[in-house]
């Protein structure tokens, strides 16, 4: 769970990219396809935020968002599926913003936190399909096996969490303990995909330092911080059925969930992002120190959209895609001293990070960080 | 007697002073409202930042290679950083893809609409990059090599040497450490960022046409420094002959640069009286003037003695201790910024003093002149020497030759 500041820059950077693609798109066809981009305006308000009109025809669609005089409602969010595609956000009084999409045929989402109506739907009308741009078809390889990849970790994930909250619904405090880094393991691996999903990342994997005043506070880390520090699983009941709810309706969501190339590459940065800001400082697992199963899951989860998208990419960037290999051997070579075992059937299992010292841990961020840089080059390759 | 020669230098020592500083505020004005044209040539048969008038800001960053790098990383790695601070200087981005949407732009922003402001981007090879790792070993000057223990270091590991060094100074902070930022960005994966130090106000003039800037304990220390003018004195102290370099031909033309960052204890330094100030530097405070007399670039006259017998410059005066006739004739070029970085959690002092940089022709320079101040100086009493480095920094990159960079000869030769 990143800091709430980069879950909005996760939302708007790893997964709405397919927006910004839009909007760079929309911008260069307008005048070649005689200027029909749609206007949509969405007017905050205490009431809500109507889109005007309801209805557009599908292809590009400029969204303005302006704010009528509220000052609970600062956010303007277009979604299918419960999926964030754009959103502009810190839209006070006197602020207007604007952002592109293409859509495709079909019913929308407006989204207005804070409002007395804070939904209203948006209708997309017309022929489907050619507004995608032609996907080269080791891209859509990649994207369909990404699509399969985040469906594979979400059903191993499923009875992972199971067997975690069992124990924690049983008081076994001992097996609770030694199930949470394997449980977690499948939802690391494709955490950015969960972040597009809106609320379900802060219900599953919210750190105690990111608890908003008012907020509930649940998800692993709520029962991770009892079962450390107070050797208890006692009140943590209500906690593990959440979890449970809340990762069936990730699997729902997922099931839904398309990819875009771009998103391939972004989520395995994000995923990058996630390794150099809370796992090498040790907050994500602040109570447990599994802060390295974590950071392997991290890691694998990158990989796997790498791998995805290297046949593409060593057409278009060979030598990106050698060094970017070579990277990820470089980081993985040096994880593996702290390897110890599994954890459970296929997860590997590490050292209590408390025990690795600053020198380690230092040489550790210096290795994602000289992956993270040429990887958040490989959106532009595949875009 | 000797109590009313303090009172009197006193005196006039702070008037001076404050006149001192409303023509520094005045000449700032003038550097703002006429900007002169602020490009200093990349390729040179020199590098740029040493022979170059004082910018007023450094930033300044030494870098260590990471383990299972090559020598062909380190060609990657010299060509890209050569070829961004070519750019950067020009006053243009980092070379590569800044528009497209999908992509982080290749040059980080902050400097755009900033103007160069007398960029220069000056490399350093350190000791440890002739070790076995890039069979460069057999073409290590005999002087590179970490410095030895010198009297008073109380030195901080973790912030001195290193395998390369950038040093970027321009008369804009920010453009000073845009160039550190996205060097460190472009080598990243081959090298990691080992410390680093800004510098924000020149203390040094290394030009004829510059006054000289006072450090942080307010005296003009440098009035005697060499000035780029005079060829003749660079090629003697500052410039590597081919002569001095037998086995590493690389570095003729070159030279070696010294960084030591030097704490001042400002708190007690400021409770000290003045008189005692100024026999501690051997000069006046506010005009700068030996204490033997004259106005600031009078040469001092060592010799001269006060009606009590006792020299007018005190025999451990950081001027007599320093002085090239002293030496044996021995001058740096000197090229240092004041620093601070905070305050001591320890004690609640201020963490501030001289980010001391040097060039010259050879290490033993710095050595000979180190050595006797390190042992008897007035100063010490004042300041500590917290970090220490020492760099090779080789000749520029070729006018007229695109496939030149930053230690080619070295690398490829």
């Amino acid at each position: 769970m990143p800091r709430p500041a980069l879950r909005t820059l996760a939302a708007a950077g790893a997964f709405v990219v397919v927006a910004g693609l839009a909007a760079a798109c929309s911008s260069g066809g307008d005048d070649a396809q005689g200027g029909s981009e749609a206007k949509v305006a969405l007017a905050l308000s205490d009431a809500g935020c109507a889109p005007n009109p309801a209805s557009v025809p599908a292809g590009p669609v400029t969204f303005t968002v302006t704010n009528s005089g509220t000052a609970k409602v600062t956010e303007g969010e277009i979604q299918k599926d419960n999926r964030i595609l754009g959103e502009k956000e810190n839209i006070t009084e006197g602020i207007s913003g604007d952002f592109s999409l293409r859509l495709d045929p079909g019913t929308y989402t407006v989204y207005c936190p804070g409002a007395a109506q804070d939904t209203a739907e948006l209708t997309v009308t017309g022929q489907g399909g050619q507004s995608q741009a032609p996907v080269d078809a080791s891209l859509a390889t990649a994207t369909a096996g990404y699509k399969q990849y985040v469906e594979n970790q979400v059903a191993a994930l499923v009875p992972a969490s199971k067997a975690f909250t069992d124990a924690v619904r049983a008081g076994d405090v001992a097996r609770a303990q030694a199930l949470y880094a394997p449980a977690r393991y499948h939802y690391e691996t494709i955490e950015p995909v969960a972040e597009s999903f809106g609320d379900l990342d802060p219900a599953i994997d919210l750190r105690e330092p990111d608890v908003e005043p008012g907020q509930d506070w649940t998800g692993f880390h709520r029962i991770e911080k009892s079962l450390w520090t107070q050797n208890t699983a006692a009140g943590m009941a209500p906690y593990a059925d959440k979890l449970d709810a809340d990762i069936a309706k990730l699997q729902a969501q997922v099931a839904g969930a398309e990819y875009q190339p771009a998103q391939l590459a972004n989520g395995a940065s994000e995923l990058l992002t996630e390794v150099s800001t809370s796992k090498v400082t040790g907050e994500e697992d602040a109570f447990s120190h599994t802060d390295l199963s974590d950071f392997d899951a991290n890691i694998a989860g990158a990989q796997q959209a790498f791998e995805l998208l290297k046949p593409s990419l060593q057409a278009k960037d060979p030598a990106l895609a050698t060094q970017l290999q070579a990277r990820f051997t470089g980081i993985t070579d040096e994880l593996t001293p702290f390897r110890r075992g599994e954890s459970a059937p296929g997860i590997p299992a590490y050292v209590d990070y408390s025990t690795v010292s600053e020198e380690q841990r230092r040489v550790l961020a210096d290795r994602v960080n000289a992956l993270a840089e040429p990887l958040s080059q490989v959106s532009g390759k595949v875009a | 007697m000797t109590l009313s020669r303090r009172r009197f230098l006193g005196r006039a020592g702070l008037v001076a002073a404050g006149a001192g500083a409303a023509g520094g505020v005045l000449a700032g004005c003038s550097t703002d409202t006429a900007p002169p044209p602020a490009v200093v040539p990349f390729r040179a048969d020199h590098q740029a930042g040493i022979d170059t008038a004082a910018q007023d800001r450094l930033a300044f960053a030494a870098f260590d290679v990471v383990p299972g790098s090559t020598r062909a990383d380190l060609v990657a790695l010299l060509s890209t950083w050569s070829a961004a601070a070519e750019a950067m200087t020009a006053g243009r981005p980092v070379p590569g893809e800044n528009d497209d949407q999908n992509s982080p732009p290749a040059d980080t922003g902050e400097a755009f609409d900033l103007a160069p402001g007398n960029l220069t981007v000056t490399v350093g090879f350190g000791p440890g990059l002739f070790d076995a790792r890039f069979g460069l070993g057999a073409k290590r000057p005999a002087e590179l090599a970490v410095l030895p223990a010198l009297p008073g270091d109380t030195l901080d590991p973790a912030i001195s040497g290193g395998d390369l060094c950038i040093q970027a100074c321009s008369e804009d902070p920010q453009v000073a450490f845009h160039v550190v930022r996205n060097l460190a960005r472009l080598g990243r994966g081959t090298v990691v960022t080992r410390w680093t130090q800004l510098g924000f106000g020149r203390t040094s003039s290394t030009s004829t046409s510059q006054v000289t800037a006072r450090n942080l304990m307010g005296f003009k220390d440098g009035t005697r420094n060499l000035k780029v003018e005079d060829p003749a004195a660079m090629s003697r102290s500052v410039w590597v002959d081919p002569a001095d370099v037998p086995d590493a031909g690389w570095l003729a033309g070159g030279s070696y640069l010294v960084s030591r960052r030097i704490r001042m204890i400002l708190e007690t330094w400021d409770r000290d009286v003045l008189s005692d100030q100024e026999d501690v530097f051997g000069r006046a405070k506010g005009t700068g003037a030996p204490l033997s007399g004259g106005e600031e670039f009078t040469a001092p006259d060592f010799r001269k003695t006060l009606a009590t017998g006792t020299p007018a410059i005190p025999l451990n005066a950081h001027m007599r201790l320093a002085a090239p006739e002293n030496n044996g004739g021995t001058a740096i070029l000197r090229r240092s910024y004041s620093y601070t970085d905070g305050i001591d959690q320890t004690t609640g002092m201020l963490d501030a003093g001289l980010f001391f940089v040097a060039f010259m022709r050879s290490p033993s320079q710095f050595v000979t002149l180190q050595t006797k101040l390190g042992g008897g100086d007035a100063l010490n009493e004042y300041i500590r020497h917290t970090s220490s480095a020492l760099f090779a920094c080789p000749p520029g990159v070729r006018a007229g030759d695109p496939g030149d960079y930053w230690g080619r000869a070295l690398l490829e030769g």
